[in-house]
C-alpha cells in the first residue's frame, strides 16, 4: 500500500519537472546577455559570420518557441544538450560533479544533526540551564553567520594557523584513491584505504562544517521547542506514571513526537543545504555542481544552467518525498 | 468487614505541596491527610484548582518543577514513599499505584499503537515471569505478555482487543480511549488506582459505563481507588468516603453518606445546594456566591469566609482546626466546634479546642 503511493508520488514528480524545464528555460531567456557575444567577448576578432554560424549551431537563430520545443523533446529522452563553453554533454559534466555535491551535502547534513540532536534534547531537559543558554547562543550566532565569512574564518584558523586542515580540494591524489561510487569518503571506506579516508575526511571537514552549521543552528532550536512542548505533554506524565525511566521518558515518549515537526526543518534544510553549497563551493574550491552553475550562469550557457537547476529540483523534490514518507512513520495520523 | 479490608493501604500525613510563583509562594496542598484502606474508595470532592489533583501527583512524586512536596508522610504499605530512591519510586509507580487522567486523548502517546502502550507497563516492571530468559524462551515471554495485554483489553471492554491492539489512539473513540488508559493502570493489577477526573472528559452514557467498570475493578480486584472529581453527587454515589476540598485543604470529610445526607461544613453545604435536582422541581439552584480564592493571597483565617453565610470575625484570625463534629465527619469549620457552647467565642479557647 505505501509502496504503490510511494510510486504515485515519483511518478507525480514528471510534471514537477516539466514545469521546472519551462520555468529555467523562460528565465535564462530573460536574462539580458547573448551568450556568444560573452564567448567572444575575450578574443574580439571574430567574424561576424563565424558568430552566426555558432548561433546556428545552438539553434539560438531560431523563434523561442521551437527552442523551447527543442529543448522539453531531448530533455524526455535524457539528453540535456551541450556546454556552450565546454562543448561536452551536460550530463557528463553534472555526473561528474554531483557525487561532490552530494558528498558536501550529506556531510553537512550528518555533522549537523550530530550537533542539534544532542544540543536540542539536553538543552529542553535542563531548560534554563547554562548549557541551554549557551547552546542556543551559539544556535543564534549560527543562524547568523553568513557561510562565506565562517568558511574564512574556519580556513585561517584551522588551514593556514594551525596547519591542521586542507585549504581546497576532496583529497591528497597521493593516497590513491579508487573511485567507486564518487563519494570519496564512502569509496575509501569500501576499498579499505586508510589513507583515502583520513585524507577525505579532512578535506570534508571544514566545508561541511561551514555548510552544515547553519542546519545544526536552525534544527536545534526547533527540537528543543518541540521537546519542551512534548516534555509538558500528559502523554509524558503517563510515562512517568507508568514506572518509565527518565531517560526513557525523554528519549522514547517525548523524543518521538519531537521529531515530527523537526523532520519537516530538517527537509527544508535540504533546500538550504543545495543553494548554500554555491557559496561554500566556491570558497573552498569544492569541484561540485554549485560551482559548475554558478560559471555557467556567468557564461550564459543555458544547456548547462538548465540541466544543472533541473537536477537540483530533482533532488529537492524527491528529499522532500522521503521527508513525507518518514513523515508517516512517525506520525500515524498522517498517511501519504 | 473482614480484617483484610481493614488493612489501611494508602496514608497521607500532613501532605502539603507548594509552588513557587513570582507572587509567592502557593500551597497548593496544604496539610493534607487522609487514609485508604484496601478495596475502599475514596472520593476527593471540590472546585477547580483546590489541589485535588495536586494530591494524587504528590502521591506519586510527578509533581513537576518548580514544585515540590513541602512536608508530610506518604505512607504506603508502612513505607513512606518520600523516603525512598528514584530507582524504588519507579517500581511504585504503575506497579503499586497506577493513575488514570481526565483527557484520554492527550495522555495517550499519539505515536505508538495501543496495545504498545499496555504492553510498555508490563515490560517495564516484569511482571510476566522470564525476564532473564534469551532466545526462544524470550518470544514465549513475549507471547505471554501479549496474552496478558489482550486480557485487560478485554476486561476492560474494548471489542476485538487482537485488532485494537495495533490501532493507534486517534482512531479511537473517546470512550475506548479512556479504556485503553484503565487497561494501561490495571495491567500490572495494583493496589491502588488514582483516578483524576476520569469521566469528565465523556459522554454522560460512557461516564456510566466507565464508573460501572472501574467499580467491577473494585469489587473483583479489592482496588482501592481514589477518585478525584469535582461532582459532588458522582462521588456520592460512587465513594465509600468523601473528602472535600477547598484552597488546597479538606474542609470536610466522613463516610459518604454523612457528608451528603449530613453537610457540616458550610461550604459542602453550597456545594450539595448547588446541585440541580430532578426532585424538586421549580426549586431555584443556589450557587455559592464569590469565586474561588487566589492560592498566593489566602487569608490567615478560614479561605472560604468571605464566602460564607456562617462568617463572623473570629473566622478570619487564624488557621481554623480540623475537628470531629457530633455526626463522626470531621469539619474544619468553627460553627460545630464552639456554636451551640458559646456564642461570643474568643479566639485564645481555640488552643484548648485542639488540644
Amino acid at each position: 500500500m505505501r509502496a504503490i503511493k510511494i510510486l504515485e508520488r515519483v511518478i507525480a514528480t514528471i510534471p514537477i519537472m516539466f514545469g521546472v524545464a519551462i520555468m529555467v528555460f523562460l528565465f535564462m531567456r530573460l536574462t539580458p546577455g547573448d551568450p556568444v557575444d560573452i564567448m567572444m567577448g575575450q578574443g574580439g576578432a571574430v567574424s561576424a559570420g563565424e558568430m552566426e554560424r555558432l548561433r546556428h549551431e545552438f539553434h539560438l537563430d531560431q523563434p523561442l518557441s521551437i527552442q523551447l520545443w527543442l529543448f522539453l523533446k531531448d530533455a524526455f529522452r535524457g539528453d540535456l544538450g551541450y556546454s556552450y563553453v565546454q562543448k561536452r554533454p551536460v550530463i557528463d559534466l553534472i555526473v561528474e560533479r554531483l557525487p561532490a555535491t552530494i558528498e558536501l551535502a550529506l556531510g553537512a547534513l550528518i555533522f549537523g544533526l550530530i550537533i542539534a540532536m544532542p544540543v536540542g534534547i539536553i538543552s529542553a531537559v535542563r531548560q534554563n540551564s547554562l548549557l541551554d543558554r549557551f547552546s542556543m547562543a551559539g544556535a543564534f550566532l549560527g543562524i547568523s553567520m553568513p557561510a562565506f565569512w565562517l568558511g574564512i574564518i574556519l580556513i585561517l584558523v584551522f588551514s593556514v594557523r594551525l596547519h591542521w586542515l586542507p585549504v581546497q580540494g576532496r583529497i591528497d591524489h597521493s593516497a590513491g584513491l579508487q573511485e567507486v561510487t564518487g563519494l570519496y569518503v564512502l569509496d575509501s571506506l569500501l576499498t579499505g584505504n586508510r589513507e583515502a579516508v583520513a585524507s577525505s575526511l579532512k578535506h570534508l571537514a571544514l566545508p561541511a562544517v561551514t555548510l552544515g552549521a547553519g542546519v545544526a543552528a536552525v534544527v536545534a532550536r526547533v527540537l528543543r521547542s518541540s521537546m519542551l512542548e512534548t516534555l509538558r505533554s500528559d502523554y509524558v506524565t503517563l510515562a512517568r506514571a507508568k514506572g518509565a525511566s527518565e531517560w526513557m521518558v525523554v528519549l522514547k515518549h517525548a523524543l518521538r513526537n519531537a521529531l515530527i515537526p523537526t523532520v519537516t526543518v530538517v527537509g527544508l534544510q535540504i533546500g538550504v543545504l543545495l543553494g548554500g553549497n554555491m557559496i561554500v563551493e566556491t570558497v573552498f574550491g569544492w569541484p561540485g555542481l554549485g560551482r559548475l552553475v554558478v560559471t555557467a550562469i556567468f557564461n550564459r550557457d543555458f544547456p548547462l544552467v538548465q540541466g544543472t537547476v533541473m537536477v537540483y529540483a530533482f533532488t529537492f523534490v524527491m528529499a522532500n518525498l522521503i521527508v513525507d514518507v518518514l513523515y508517516t512513520y512517525l506520525n500515524p495520523k498522517i498517511t501519504l | 468487614m473482614n480484617s483484610i479490608q481493614q488493612e489501611i493501604l494508602l496514608e497521607l500525613r500532613n501532605l502539603s505541596t507548594v509552588y513557587p510563583t513570582k507572587r509567592g509562594l502557593v500551597r497548593a496542598v496544604d496539610g493534607v491527610g487522609f487514609s485508604v484502606k484496601r478495596g475502599q474508595i475514596l472520593g476527593i470532592v471540590g472546585e477547580s484548582g483546590c489541589g485535588k489533583s495536586t494530591v494524587l501527583l504528590s502521591i506519586l512524586r510527578l509533581i513537576r518543577r518548580p514544585g515540590y512536596i513541602d512536608q508530610g508522610q506518604i505512607i504506603f504499605r508502612g513505607q513512606d514513599l518520600r523516603g525512598l530512591s528514584s530507582n524504588a519510586m519507579r517500581n511504585i509507580r504503575g506497579r503499586e499505584i497506577s493513575m488514570i487522567f481526565q483527557d484520554p486523548l492527550s495522555t495517550l502517546n499519539p505515536a505508538f499503537q495501543i496495545g504498545q502502550q499496555i504492553h510498555e507497563s508490563l515490560r517495564l516492571h516484569q511482571v510476566i515471569d522470564g525476564s532473564r530468559s534469551l532466545g526462544p524462551l524470550k518470544m514465549g515471554q513475549r507471547a505471554r505478555e501479549k496474552e496478558r495485554v489482550l486480557e485487560v483489553m478485554t476486561e476492560v471492554g474494548i471489542p476485538s482487543p487482537v485488532d485494537r491492539y495495533t490501532a493507534y489512539p486517534h482512531q479511537f473513540s473517546g470512550g475506548m480511549q479512556q479504556r485503553a488508559l484503565i487497561a494501561i493502570a490495571l495491567v500490572c493489577e495494583p493496589a491502588l488506582l488514582l483516578a483524576d477526573e476520569p469521566t469528565t472528559a465523556l459522554d454522560v452514557t460512557i461516564q456510566a459505563q466507565i464508573l460501572d467498570l472501574m467499580r467491577r475493578i473494585n469489587q473483583n480486584r479489592g482496588t482501592a481507588i481514589i477518585l478525584v472529581t469535582h461532582d459532588l453527587g458522582l462521588a456520592a454515589e460512587f465513594c465509600d468516603t468523601i473528602a472535600v476540598m477547598y484552597a488546597g485543604r479538606i474542609v470536610e470529610q466522613g463516610p459518604v453518606d454523612d457528608v451528603v445526607a449530613n453537610p457540616q461544613h458550610p461550604y459542602t453545604q453550597g456545594l450539595l445546594a448547588c446541585r440541580p435536582r430532578i426532585s424538586e422541581r421549580g426549586q431555584r439552584v443556589q450557587p455559592i456566591p464569590g469565586n474561588v480564592p487566589d492560592l498566593a493571597e489566602l487569608p490567615p483565617g478560614c479561605p472560604f469566609a468571605p464566602r460564607c453565610s456562617y462568617q463572623r470575625g473570629a473566622c478570619d484570625e487564624g488557621p481554623i482546626p480540623l475537628v470531629s463534629t457530633s455526626l463522626g465527619n470531621i469539619s474544619r469549620c468553627l460553627l460545630h466546634v464552639d456554636y451551640r457552647r458559646q456564642k461570643d467565642w474568643k479566639w485564645t479557647d481555640r488552643v484548648a479546642l485542639e488540644a
